[in-house]
């Protein structure tokens, strides 16, 4: 150490003054001087300690024993002898009967403190300064995080632990507002309560400036201090802060710490409603990417084209409200040279819609393949569908077995719109464009465990014209919400009654295009012509 | 995340790195000053303090990591800092301390200059 070595009063001048010249020389000069008392006064060693808040801090020492740092309590008990000076002390050892007053060198030990204490005032200064410009910087960053960082979970973590250590907390949570309540994002520093009430009467006083927040909020801190964040004055979440650290251990926060943590907050809340926004963006894109899958599997179990069968002619037409629907159609061979046809509609549409719709679509295929066409096969079918769906979920069903060799047609209506079988004008029941329903004998499948079925049995006569369909084409509505209505579609029906069915097909949907308006298409429409060839 | 430093040494020859692991706060930077002056007192003139395991820093902590500068300056030895977060190097050139104390992107490169 510079000054270790004792330096009598015959020193020269000449060196002392060159190291108080020297900025950087000031310690070996104090030393310097420490070691020029010490020989004047036949001290071992000595130190000279500038006061701190609550403590003392060493500024230069010579020989050794002497603390670098100690407390004031501590000081008074200092087994050292000791002299008070103006801004700190001298201590000295072995303690011997060193007086105060009269000695220049304590002049200049009281000069070197009211130096070192200005110093020491303007590094922190500096240093609060520099560190204002952190706090700047973490605003400024929290907001080019808008554009660097979507990741809700990432983001979370930047905008706690910035807030913790701009605060100067031990530690801190963030939580946001979901479904009418405060969910915890993230913590730090210790558990916190996992999700709060928004209405929650303490949260309110506390995030209004009150000091008692609830106590699962941050537990085990004694301090804290909470702000809501906002985005454009609406509530998206909460940040809480605990404990504000000093050297001397931890305190309550300063009245500007609020200031700074709301205008983090703002900052924060920018931020997370960006990240959440994209978040929302990529859940919307995962699952119109999924409609779209579903959407396909679905055309694909539709009938591709109209089966043929010799003597007959058959279509069928589908068009979902969404991009996945909850009707189904279906035309197949059956036993016997037969041809099965089926119209169903699922209760409530979209994904669960569709769902059913696969599992029914499967159901019927397999049954068919065990299950001669009649009541148990719906039965079973009734059963199957019952175990498969969620409560409240039915199918409406109108399936038919015609014999293309009798032309009968067998059906059952399992809670379905009836269909329309418009008679030829030389046909043998009734003719002239008369229509005979399909009617309801059953309650719809799904609903109740033990349904019952009634087949019932018509014949097609050269140029009769069967017609099943979907609620969608008769309830679609007018802009004054008028239904189109079986009357508008057994109208349509009978006018082009021996029109290709393309064509059919074709002027049910002008029909109803002109009934509607250009009104959005309400629900999932379904259409199934059969019409006998004339003779 | 968790509130508390851990602090671990690998004394290597003239050479001594502290690998931190946690908040580097009141409590984690005497943890840190600790074991710096214990190393000083073991003779070691050359420190480098890897934050690879730390997220955060505050100004307590800041203010205590310039006392450890302070003191390697007084003893005429080197401290540098490595594997620091953007956000904690960013504070660091803030606060001045990498005006005194180099900062290395990685352990190699921070060894080998600092052992120079």
């Amino acid at each position: 150490m510079a000054g270790s070595e004792s330096a009598g009063p015959s020193q020269p001048w000449g060196e002392l003054l060159a190291l108080a010249q020297d900025e950087t020389g000031e310690r070996a000069l104090l030393e310097r001087l420490l070691g020029l008392w010490c020989a004047t006064h036949g001290a071992a060693a000595a130190a000279l300690y500038a006061d701190r808040r609550g403590s003392v801090e060493q500024v230069a020492v010579v020989g050794s024993g002497l603390p670098v740092m100690l407390d004031s309590a501590a000081l008074l008990q200092a087994e050292p002898g000791r002299l008070r000076l103006p801004g700190g002390w001298l201590l000295f050892s072995p303690p011997g009967s060193v007086r105060g007053g009269g000695d220049p060198l304590l002049l200049l030990f009281a000069s070197a403190l009211k130096s070192a204490r200005l110093r020491h005032e303007l590094k922190e200064q500096q240093f609060q300064v520099n560190y204002r410009v952190v706090e700047l910087e973490a605003l400024y960053d929290v907001g080019l995080a808008v554009a660097g960082t979507l990741d809700l979970n990432r983001l979370s973590e930047e905008i706690l632990l910035r807030a913790v250590s701009l605060l100067d907390a031990r530690r801190g949570a963030l939580y946001i507002l979901e479904d009418g309540r405060y969910r915890q994002e993230g913590t730090f520093g210790g558990e916190a309560g996992r999700w709060f009430a928004a209405d929650d009467p303490a949260l309110a006083v506390f995030l209004g400036g009150g000091e008692e927040a609830p106590s699962d909020l941050l537990p085990g801190a004694r301090y804290l201090l909470g702000v809501p964040i906002l985005f454009e004055n609406s509530p998206r979440g909460l940040l809480a802060v605990g404990d504000k650290e000093s050297r001397r251990g931890v305190g309550p926060f300063l009245p500007g710490d609020r200031r700074t943590l709301g205008l983090f907050a703002n900052q924060a809340a920018i931020a997370l409603e960006n990240a959440r926004l994209h978040l929302r963006a990529l859940e919307q894109e995962r699952l119109e990417r999924e409609m779209h899958v579903a959407a396909e599997i679905q055309r694909r179990i539709l009938p591709k084209e109209a089966l043929q069968v010799p003597g007959f002619q058959l279509a069928g037409w589908n068009r979902p409200a969404r991009e996945v629907g909850g009707d189904y159609f279906d035309m197949f061979p059956t036993r016997g040279g037969r041809v099965g046809l089926v119209v169903g509609d699922v209760s409530g549409k979209g994904i669960p819609a569709a769902l059913m719709v696969f599992t029914l679509h499967s159901a019927l295929r397999l049954l068919l393949d065990q299950t001669e066409f009649g009541p148990p096969l719906l039965e079973r079918l009734n059963r199957h569908i019952l175990e498969s769906s969620t409560p409240n979920k039915f199918i409406t069903m109108l399936i038919a077995e015609m014999n293309p060799r009798t032309s009968t047609l067998r059906f059952i209506n399992a809670g379905h719109n009836s269909g329309f079988l418009v008679r030829a004008h030389r046909g043998g029941n009734g003719g002239n464009g008369k229509v005979d329903e399909l009617p309801s004998s059953g309650v719809p499948l799904g609903l109740l465990p033990n349904g019952r079925y009634q087949m019932r049995e018509t014949t097609l006569d050269p140029g009769d014209l069967l017609c099943i369909y979907s609620d969608g084409i008769t309830e679609a509505e007018s802009p004054s919400e008028e239904e189109f209505g079986n009357d508008r579609l057994t109208g349509v029906l009978r006018r082009h009654r021996e029109a290709p069915l393309a064509d059919v097909l074709e002027a049910i949907r002008q029909a109803v295009g002109e009934h509607t308006q250009g009104r959005p298409q309400g629900d999932d429409q379904t259409i199934v012509l059969l019409r006998r060839d004339p003779v | 995340m968790t509130e508390s430093l851990n602090v671990t040494v690998d004394r290597r020859d003239g050479l001594a790195v502290i690998y931190t692991e946690g908040y580097i706060n009141n409590q984690g930077g005497e943890e840190i000053a600790r074991v710096a002056y214990k190393l000083i007192d073991e003779g070691f003139k050359v420190l480098l303090l890897n934050l690879a395991g730390t997220k955060i820093v505050n100004s307590i902590g800041i203010s205590i990591l310039i006392e450890i500068i302070e003191k390697m300056i007084e003893i005429s030895g080197r401290l540098g800092f490595c594997c620091l977060t953007p956000t904690i190097e960013k504070t660091f050139h803030i606060m001045g301390l990498a005006q005194y104390a180099p900062i290395f992107g990685d352990e190699a490169s921070a060894t080998s200059q600092l052992k120079a």
